[in-house]
């Protein structure tokens, strides 16, 4: 047993299907929460709009990574081969057209600082990694690997309310509803 | 996110264009093709050409150089404008039978609802066949083909020498003919005979439209008889998708081999094992914008609005995006291996295609064709707004003809000059108005057949078992 003190994290709801979830995630999106999430053991089309998610910055930033792979690759091409050591191969040119020669350069250094803008940013978009989840306190949300359908509500959200709330995913149809605390 | 469709929104019997709303955009291209393909007809094979031929030459259809202004030969510049204009409207029908066959390929659940419209797309490319006559003409041919002119000279000349009058005319002696000649191009064309050679080369051309336009006649009929099945049944879905891979291989051998036929061919010493997928890419781009385009038709006139949604303009969009960039990988390769390389039998198409004028059009192309919309396609708006996707689709048309323009007719001033014992010349400038006729008839044509394809028969298969997954996909 453990003496520390405990922090509520926030409500866990179950929900009996991925269409029950769906129809429950529109509830509680027009309720006007912010801090909360689904939980599902499969990707379940078009959740995203029940919950009312923005779209992800991460097209964004893997743009702006990807444009700055081409401008080292395209840099380095021409500063080499043009300014610093301009080389004459078979009669062609010595100038910028002779950039086509680095094109694959170009085009993997445009990939490979994309594919790592992609990476990093999903993680650190998502906070990760991290040794634990608040919700692993939970035994009943072991499940969500398996066959149950979750919601959580986060207290930390202005509108939780411990019994406005509850109710909320009560009347959304969730069942086995829990109060999860996180260890201090 | 839209209400759900179930089967009670999907009417019994599909939905019909009404044939008044077709009738006058069908009477205005029917009208066109008429008349420009009269006048065709007449600048293919009546008008002026600087070509006279004995009558034994012209039994063997040899046709030989007059001296007079190079640019004046209207019949050769006109069979380059009707090569260019086929080029392109071939290369949107091809593609529409690679989306329909793949779709059905991949068993494929999202395009049930516009699967129709690949269909109509699709059976287009059998009736360009009528486009294609002209090619089979030795008139039109001997512009066009300098290899065809040598293999009937030198099987004429060899049959001759034979006491054999006739004997020539298919080029049955050319391989005998070619063999005993000194020139080195000769022996070039004496190695790639049991390719490069009259009869075979017809046996092709005529298998091309027979083979895959019948596939994709088959197809589309077995696809429209669902429709009206007293006993639906996912039956005929499973028998398309069992023999669809078949139709891929003919598909492929056909867009690769009709490439070399017809547009590589323009130069028989040139080669290019990239050449099949470059044209490839090129259909395959523009004909899934020429189906964004006619969808959105459709639905501008209230048709197909219960079954496809800003997904499916999502998934296409996405389609398209992504032949940008194939369109441009094989490109790039096809000219990087050359450049590299440099080797001099490899060089001369790019080395024609950056003199002078041409170079801006290529530079236009690399730009226009790949860097703008791959960077104004990228966010995800682009594709999901109808009427961003159609101005997209439209641009990728209007650089196709670009494309298409610098493959063909680059060829034209040399060949046509040198053949008739001029200076090579780099460009007749008198030539531009065949080049729009030709472009403006075939085009018509295209249309004409795609509307009446369009009026035949329901707007989606509305009794495909997967019609109802289709119209409630989500990416």
């Amino acid at each position: 047993m453990s003496t520390s003190a405990k922090r509520v994290y926030g409500y866990l709801a179950e929900y009996e299907s991925a269409s029950a979830l769906y129809k429950a995630a529109e509830k509680v999106r027009d309720a006007g929460f912010k801090k909360w999430d689904c939980y599902s053991p499969f990707p379940i089309h078009g959740l995203d709009n029940a919950m009312g998610m923005k779209r992800s910055i991460l097209p964004y930033l893997v743009f702006c990574g990807g444009t700055l792979g081409l401008i080292t690759g395209f840099t380095l091409a021409y500063t080499t081969q043009v300014v610093i050591y301009p080389t004459v191969v078979q009669a062609k040119p010595a100038n910028i057209f002779t950039t086509a020669a680095f094109f694959p350069i170009l085009f993997e250094l445009t990939i490979l600082l994309s594919g790592f803008t992609t990476l990093f940013g999903v993680l650190g978009l998502m906070g990760l990694p991290r040794l634990n989840h608040p919700l692993f306190a939970s035994k009943q949300f072991k499940r969500v690997t398996d066959d149950a359908f979750f919601i959580a509500v986060e207290a930390r959200d202005p509108n939780f309310n411990a019994d406005a709330t509850r109710e909320l995913l009560e009347e959304a149809g969730g069942t086995n509803i829990e109060l999860v605390e996180e260890e201090d | 996110m839209a209400h759900f469709v179930t089967s009670k929104d999907i009417p019994a019997d599909g939905e019909h264009i009404d044939k008044s709303k077709l009738a006058k955009p069908m009477m205005i291209f029917g009208g066109l093709a008429f008349v420009g393909l009269i006048l065709s007809v007449y600048l293919l094979f009546f008008a002026g050409s600087y070509q006279e031929q004995s009558p034994s030459e012209a039994a063997a259809f040899i046709t030989k150089p007059v001296a007079d202004a190079p640019g004046g030969d209207i019949r050769g510049n006109y069979a380059y404008s009707w090569l260019f204009a086929f080029a392109y409207f071939v290369t949107l029908s091809f593609g529409g039978c690679f989306w329909l066959i793949l779709h059905h390929v991949s068993n494929s659940g999202w395009g049930v609802s516009i699967r129709r419209l690949m269909e109509n797309l699709a059976t287009v490319f059998p009736w360009m066949a009528i486009i294609a006559i002209p090619f089979f003409f030795p008139q039109v041919q001997s512009k066009l083909f300098e290899w065809m002119n040598i293999h009937r000279e030198t099987g004429f000349n060899y049959a001759a020498a034979k006491d054999a009058i006739g004997g020539g005319i298919f080029g049955s002696y050319a391989k005998d003919g070619l063999h005993a000649s000194h020139d080195p191009h000769d022996h070039l064309l004496y190695v790639k005979y049991f390719y490069v050679n009259l009869n075979w080369w017809y046996v092709r051309m005529a298998l091309y439209f027979v083979g895959l336009g019948g596939f994709v006649i088959w197809l589309k009929n077995k696809s429209v008889k669902q429709d009206t099945d007293d006993n639906p049944s996912a039956k005929s879905t499973l028998q398309l998708r069992y023999w669809a891979p078949a139709g891929l291989i003919m598909f492929g051998l056909s867009i690769s081999f009709i490439a070399f036929d017809l547009l590589m061919a323009l130069d028989y010493t040139w080669f290019s094992t990239m050449w099949g997928v470059c044209y490839f890419a090129g259909s395959v781009l523009n004909s899934m914008a020429v189906l964004i385009l006619v969808l959105t038709w459709l639905r501008s006139k209230g048709y197909l609005k219960t079954v496809t949604s800003a997904e499916h303009y999502h998934i296409m969009g996405k389609l398209m995006f992504a032949f940008i960039v194939f369109w441009a990988y094989v490109n790039f390769s096809q000219f990087f291996l050359i450049w590299y390389a440099n080797i001099t039998e490899e060089t001369r198409y790019f080395l024609l295609r950056n003199t002078e004028g041409w170079n801006v059009a290529n530079i236009i192309l690399v730009f226009g064709h790949f860097a703008v919309p791959f960077v104004f396609m990228l966010p995800h708006y682009m594709k999901r707004k109808p009427a961003l996707a159609c101005i997209f689709a439209s641009y990728m048309l209007i650089l196709h003809i670009l494309d298409m323009y610098i493959i063909v007719i680059p060829e034209r001033a040399p060949s046509l000059s040198t053949m008739n014992g001029f200076e090579p010349t780099l460009w007749f400038s008198g030539a531009f108005w065949g080049d729009i006729l030709a472009f403006v008839t075939v085009g018509s044509f295209f249309m004409f057949i795609l509307l009446r394809n369009l009026g035949k028969q329901s707007l989606y298969p509305n009794r495909d078992a997967r019609i109802l997954e289709s119209a409630n996909v989500s990416n």
